[in-house]
C-alpha cells in the first residue's frame, strides 16, 4: 500500500511540462474515467452506507416503520448492554493473536519456501488452496474435526493427551476459531511475502555475504527491511478483515460456549438478522467501523518507525 | 575432497529441508483430505464415534448423487455467469478509475481516493438491507443484474490498479501524448498491455471472491434454478436434518474450478503478486 | 416515420390491454417455501392440485433451504417483497404474524371449520386469538430410542407415562464408555422442562427463566450430562455431531426430536427404532407441539385467490399426498392415518404414543423474543453441561440478555 502522499510525484511533473491550461481538460477526462465507477459506488456503496448510519439512530425492527431514537442506541451500547464489553474484548483478543500469528507464520513459510531449490510453485499453490474454498465449507470441515467426539478429540485420546473438547471449552473455543482462520488466511500473505522476498536483488545479498554477514544477519539487516512495505500492506489488509471475523464463528461456535467467541461481526449478525434489531445492529457496525479506522490510522502512523521506503 | 563432502552435506540439508516442508504441507492439506473422505461415507458415519479415518465403505457415488440430487449443473452455470460478469465489469471500471487516480490531475483527487479506501473498512454485512431496498426499487430482485451490479463496483480494484499504474514509467506514455493520442487510447494500447499480470491478479481475486460469495446471491435470488453454488449447498440442510456427506461432496466439486485455475495461473499469480510486492516498495 | 410510431404505440397499447384483460382471469400466485429437491417435487404436485381445482389459478413455489429461509424472510419482508403464499413455522409466528393476512374474516365468509385440524397446531399458527396460517404438519417433541440397545442392556421399553426417574435410570443403564444412553440437544431444555411441569414464562407471557420450577427442571437434565455423564456435551455451533447424528450412528440410545424427522431417521439407521413420550415429572404428562403451515401475505394483490389456493394446499388431498410420502404428519386429523401407514410403519408404538401425546398437549407459550431465547440456550447451556458454570448462573445470564 503506497502512501497517498506519493501521488504528487507524477502529477507535479505533469504540471510543469504541460502547463496549467490543460488542467481543466485533464479534469474533464478524469471525470469521464471515474464516472462509471462513481455511479456504481454512489448507488451501491455510498447510499447504503448513509442509510446504515441513519438506521443506527432508529429502532427499526425490520418489520414495520423505523422510529428515530436519537443516540439512545449508542448510549445503550456503551452503558447498558451487558454483552458489549465482552464482545469488544473478544474481538480485540482475536485480532491481536490472529494478526501476530498470521504475519509470523506466513513470513516464516515465505522464507522457508524461498530457501527451496525446487518445487517452490507447488508449495505456493498448496498454501494458497484454502483461498479457493467456499468459506462456509471451510468452517464445516473444521467443525467436523473439532466437534465433540470428532477427529481432533480422537487423535488427542489416542495420544493419551487429556484435554477438554476445543469447542465446548471456554478458553479453547477461541483458539479453535483462530486455528481455522489461520489455515484459511495464511496462504495469501505467504504468497505475497514470498514474492517480495524473491524480488530482493541477489547482488545485495551477495555483497553482504562477502562482508561476512551470516544468513541470520542477512535476513534481519537486508531482506526484512527491503520487504517491509509489502509486510505493511499485508498487515493492514489482514487487520481490516480480522476485525470483521464472522464465517468461522457462525458455523463452529455461534458465539459460544457462553460468550467466549462472540465477536463484533457475529454480534451484528445476531442482533440484526436473528433478533431483527436492525437499528441497534447498525450502531454496533459503526462502532466497529470506527475501530477499523482507528487501527488502520495507528498502523499508518507506526509505519514511519519500521517501514523502509526505497527511492 | 572437502568440497565434495561439503556439497554432499549441503545436498543432504536440501533434501531434509524439502522433506520437512513437504510434511508441513501435508499436514496443512489434511482438512481437504477430511473433506473428501467424509464426502464418500454414509451420513451416519460422518458423525459416528469412534472416528474412522477412512470410510467403512467408500461411497464414491455420493459425488454423482450430490450432483444429481440438486441441479448442480445449473448452479455451476449461474456461478460461472455471475463471477465472470462481475469480473469483467470490475476490471474495466477499475482500470478507468485506477488510471484517473494514478495519472490525471483533478481537484479533490486525494480526498476521493481516501473515500475509496474508507469504503473498504465498512462492515459489508451492514449494507445488505439498504442494498436490497435499492435493488428492489430498481426492480432487479431475482435478476442476474441484481446479483451482479451491486458487487461489481468495489473500490479495492481501483486502488489496486492505481498502485500498479504508478509503477509504470511515465516516459512510456509521454511519447504517445506528444503524438496526440487521447488518454483513453493510451490506457487501452499502452498501459493495459503492460498491466496484464495486474489485471490477471484482479480478475482472479474478483472471480474467486464472487465464486464463493454467499449472502448476497442468497438474498437477491429466489428458487433453486437461480441459485449459485454456495447457496445451492445449503439445500442439503433440510428441516429433517443435514446431509453432511453431500455438502462435503458438493464443496469439493465446487472447489475444482478454483484449484484448476490456481494451478493453471500459478505463473500469473506469482508474477503479478511479484509486481504487487514491488509496488509496495515505492 | 410518424405513421409507424403511431402504429407501434397503438400496437403496444392494445397488447397491454389484452394483457390486463387476461390478467383478470389468470392469476399466478407465488409461494414462498423451504425444502430440498425431494420436497420440491411434492410442493409441485400440491401446486398442481390448486390448478386442477381452480383452472385460472397457478401456483409457483419459490424454494429456499430450510436454514436460509429464515435469513431471507425478514429481508424480503422489510421491502414488501414477499410471495402471495408464505410458509410459517409455529415457533416463528410471534415474530412474523404482522406480515400475514388474518384469516378469520375469510373463514367467516365461507364457514370454514378448523376443527378438522389438530387443535394444538391451530393455536400454534395463530397469535392473540387471530388465525394467520393453516398447518400442513404437526408434532410433539418425543423420545426416539434404539430398541436394539434397549434389548441388549435389558432395559424395559418406555411406558406412555414413564417418569423422569425411569428415563434417567434407562440412560444410566444404557451408557457404556463412548456409547451414551442419551444425547442432549439444546431444544431439550424447552420441551423437557415443560414435560416435567415447569414454565419458562411468567403470567404476563414474559420470560422468567430463573423461576425455581424451571431452574430445577433444567437442572435435572443438566445433571444427566454434568453429573451422571449419560450424555455427551453439545457444542453451541456444531450442528453435525448433535443428538440426531449420535443417535443415527448408534452412539446414543435416546434423543429428543419431532415426528418430522421420523422418515429420515428410519431410513438412515441400521437398527430398530421406537418412540416414546417425553418423561413426566410428579404431575400429569404434558407436551408441547409444533408444526408448519402456510399463510397469505398481508401485501398480496390476490388475497381471494390465495385463500382458495391455501384451502387446497392444506386440504385433505394435499395432506394425503404429504402423509403418504412420509413428508409430514398432517395437521388434518383424518389424514394422519396415511402417515402412520407409511412413515411409521416399522416404528413401534408410534400411533399410540402420538395419540397419547396429542391428548396431553399443552399450549406452546411463545412471544416475539422466542428466537433469541433459543439462540441463548444453544450458546450458554454448554457451560452448565461441561461443569464450567452452574445451571442457575447460566439461566441468570440468559435472563439478563432477554428483553422484557
Amino acid at each position: 500500500m503506497a502512501p497517498i502522499e506519493d501521488v504528487s510525484g507524477p502529477t507535479s511533473r505533469t504540471r510543469s511540462r504541460w502547463g496549467s491550461r490543460l488542467d481543466r481538460r485533464e479534469g474533464r477526462t478524469a471525470f469521464f474515467f471515474l464516472l462509471p465507477g462513481l455511479i456504481g459506488m454512489v448507488l451501491f456503496l455510498v447510499v447504503p452506507i448513509i442509510a446504515s448510519v441513519v438506521l443506527s439512530f432508529t429502532n427499526w425492527k425490520l418489520l414495520g416503520t423505523p422510529q428515530f431514537v436519537g443516540i439512545s442506541n449508542y448510549v445503550r451500547l456503551f452503558t447498558a448492554d451487558p454483552q458489549f464489553w465482552p464482545v469488544l474484548r473478544n474481538t480485540l483478543f482475536f485480532t491481536a493473536e490472529y494478526l501476530v500469528l498470521n504475519i509470523v507464520i506466513s513470513l516464516g513459510l515465505a522464507v522457508w519456501i524461498s530457501s527451496l531449490k525446487m518445487g517452490q510453485r507447488w508449495f505456493r499453490v498448496v498454501f494458497f488452496l484454502p483461498t479457493f474454498t467456499p468459506g462456509i465449507a471451510v468452517a464445516i470441515v473444521w467443525m467436523l474435526i473439532f466437534a465433540p467426539g470428532g477427529f481432533f478429540d480422537f487423535i488427542m485420546r489416542s495420544m493419551s493427551v487429556a484435554m477438554p473438547n476445543m469447542l465446548t471449552d471456554q478458553t479453547l473455543a477461541m483458539q479453535a476459531v483462530i486455528i481455522v482462520s489461520l489455515w484459511a488466511g495464511v496462504g495469501y500473505n505467504t504468497v505475497l511475502f514470498n514474492a517480495a522476498l524473491d524480488m530482493v536483488p541477489q547482488s545485495y545479498l551477495e555483497a553482504a555475504r562477502i562482508d561476512g554477514a551470516n544468513a541470520w544477519q542477512r535476513f534481519w539487516k537486508i531482506r526484512l527491511p527491503l520487504i517491509s512495505p509489502t509486510l505493511f500492506f499485508g498487515t493492514v489488509m489482514t487487520a481490516i478483515t480480522s476485525l470483521q471475523v464472522f464465517d468461522q464463528i457462525y458455523v463452529m461456535t455461534r458465539g459460544g460456549p457462553g460468550n467466549a467467541t462472540a465477536t463484533l461481526g457475529y454480534a451484528i449478525y445476531q442482533r440484526g438478522f436473528q433478533n431483527f434489531q436492525m437499528g441497534y445492529a447498525s450502531t454496533i457496525a459503526w462502532v466497529m467501523f470506527a475501530m477499523i479506522m482507528a487501527l488502520t490510522a495507528v498502523q499508518f502512523w507506526l509505519q514511519r518507525k519500521w517501514v523502509h521506503y526505497d527511492n | 575432497m572437502t568440497t565434495k563432502s561439503r556439497s554432499r552435506f549441503s545436498l543432504a540439508l536440501d533434501v531434509l529441508n524439502h522433506g520437512a516442508l513437504t510434511l508441513v504441507a501435508l499436514l496443512f492439506l489434511f482438512p481437504f483430505f477430511w473433506m473428501v473422505t467424509n464426502a464418500v461415507r454414509s451420513n451416519a458415519e460422518v458423525t459416528a464415534i469412534p472416528v474412522r479415518i477412512l470410510p467403512h465403505v467408500f461411497e464414491w457415488d455420493n459425488f454423482a448423487k450430490a450432483w444429481t440430487q440438486l441441479p448442480f449443473g445449473r448452479f455451476f452455470f449461474n456461478s460461472m455467469f455471475v463471477a465472470s460478469s462481475v469480473t469483467v465489469i470490475t476490471v474495466i471500471v477499475s482500470c478507468l478509475s485506477g488510471y484517473a487516480f494514478a495519472r490525471l490531475k483533478f481537484p479533490g483527487r486525494d480526498a476521493l481516493l481516501m473515500a475509496y479506501l474508507g469504503t473498504l473498512m465498512v462492515p459489508a454485512i451492514m449494507l445488505i438491507i439498504p442494498l436490497f431496498l435499492i435493488v428492489n426499487s430498481l426492480g432487479m430482485v431475482n435478476t442476474f443484474q441484481g446479483v451482479i451490479l451491486p458487487v461489481a463496483f468495489g473500490t479495492f480494484g481501483a486502488f489496486l490498479m492505481r498502485q500498479f499504474f504508478l509503477s509504470i514509467p511515465m516516459e512510456l506514455e509521454e511519447a504517445a501524448r506528444i503524438d496526440g493520442a487521447s488518454r483513453l487510447r493510451i490506457l487501452v494500447s499502452i498501459i493495459v498491455p503492460l498491466s496484464m499480470p495486474a489485471i490477471g491478479l484482479l480478475s482472479l481475486f474478483t472471480f474467486i471472491g464472487q465464486w464463493n460469495n454467499f449472502l448476497w446471491p442468497l438474498i437477491v435470488m429466489t428458487g433453486s434454478d437461480n441459485a449459485t453454488l454456495p447457496v445451492g449447498l445449503t439445500y442439503f440442510q433440510t428441516q429433517q436434518g443435514t446431509q453432511w456427506n453431500f455438502i462435503m461432496a458438493g464443496a469439493a466439486l465446487s472447489m475444482l474450478p478454483g484449484v484448476f485455475l490456481a494451478i493453471l495461473l500459478q505463473k500469473l499469480i506469482y508474477n503479478s503478486i511479484a509486481l504487487n510486492a514491488g509496488m509496495g516498495g515505492r | 416515420m410518424k405513421l409507424t410510431t403511431v402504429l407501434a404505440a397503438a400496437f403496444l397499447a392494445s397488447s397491454a390491454f389484452i394483457a390486463t384483460a387476461q390478467a383478470q382471469e389468470q392469476v399466478n400466485l407465488t409461494w414462498q417455501m423451504w425444502g430440498d429437491e425431494k420436497d420440491a417435487a411434492l410442493w409441485k404436485s400440491l401446486a398442481d392440485l390448486v390448478t386442477e381445482e381452480y383452472p385460472n389459478i397457478t401456483v409457483t413455489a419459490q424454494i429456499s433451504g430450510w436454514t436460509d429461509y429464515w435469513t431471507r424472510l425478514p429481508v424480503l419482508a422489510s421491502s414488501g417483497q414477499i410471495a402471495d403464499l408464505v410458509a410459517m413455522q409455529s415457533m416463528r409466528m410471534p415474530s412474523f404474524y404482522s406480515i400475514l393476512e388474518p384469516l378469520d374474516a375469510h373463514f367467516a365468509s365461507d364457514g370454514f371449520d378448523v376443527s378438522a385440524f389438530e387443535t394444538s397446531i391451530i393455536a400454534g399458527l395463530g397469535h392473540d386469538g387471530t388465525q394467520y396460517a393453516l398447518p400442513y404438519d404437526v408434532g410433539p417433541w418425543m423420545v426416539y430410542y434404539n430398541r436394539d440397545r434397549f434389548a441388549e442392556a435389558g432395559v424395559a421399553e418406555p411406558a406412555l407415562d414413564w417418569t423422569f426417574d425411569d428415563f434417567k435410570a434407562a440412560a444410566q443403564k444404557l451408557t457404556e464408555g463412548e456409547n451414551y444412553g442419551y444425547a442432549v440437544q439444546s431444544f431439550d431444555f424447552v420441551a423437557g422442562p415443560v414435560a416435567l411441569g415447569a414454565e419458562y414464562f411468567n403470567d404476563a407471557n414474559q420470560f422468567d427463566v430463573t423461576n425455581a420450577g424451571y431452574a430445577a427442571a433444567v437442572g435435572e437434565f443438566v445433571d444427566l450430562v454434568a453429573v451422571d455423564k449419560t450424555s455427551p456435551v453439545f457444542a453451541s455451533g456444531a450442528g453435525a455431531i448433535t443428538g440426531s447424528g449420535r443417535f443415527a450412528a448408534g452412539n446414543a440410545a435416546m434423543y429428543i426430536d419431532g415426528p418430522w424427522v421420523l422418515q429420515q431417521t428410519k431410513d438412515s439407521v441400521d437398527f430398530n427404532i421406537g418412540v416414546a413420550p417425553l418423561p413426566r415429572g410428579e404431575g400429569e404428562s404434558r407436551f408441547i407441539t409444533a408444526g408448519s403451515g402456510w399463510g397469505i401475505s398481508a401485501t398480496s394483490q390476490h388475497k381471494e385467490e390465495a385463500y382458495k389456493a391455501l384451502q387446497v394446499l392444506t386440504g385433505p388431498k394435499a395432506a394425503e399426498i404429504l402423509a403418504s410420502a412420509g413428508r409430514a404428519l398432517p395437521g388434518r386429523l383424518a389424514e394422519q392415518k396415511f402417515w402412520y401407514d407409511v412413515a411409521a410403519k416399522d416404528v413401534a408404538g408410534t400411533h399410540e404414543v402420538l395419540d397419547y401425546m396429542f391428548a396431553h398437549s399443552t399450549p406452546f407459550r411463545l412471544n416475539e423474543y422466542w428466537n433469541e431465547f433459543e439462540n441463548l440456550i444453544t450458546q450458554y447451556m454448554p457451560l452448565a453441561l461441561n461443569g464450567d458454570s452452574t445451571t442457575d448462573a447460566v439461566l441468570a445470564d440468559i435472563q439478563n440478555q432477554l428483553p422484557f
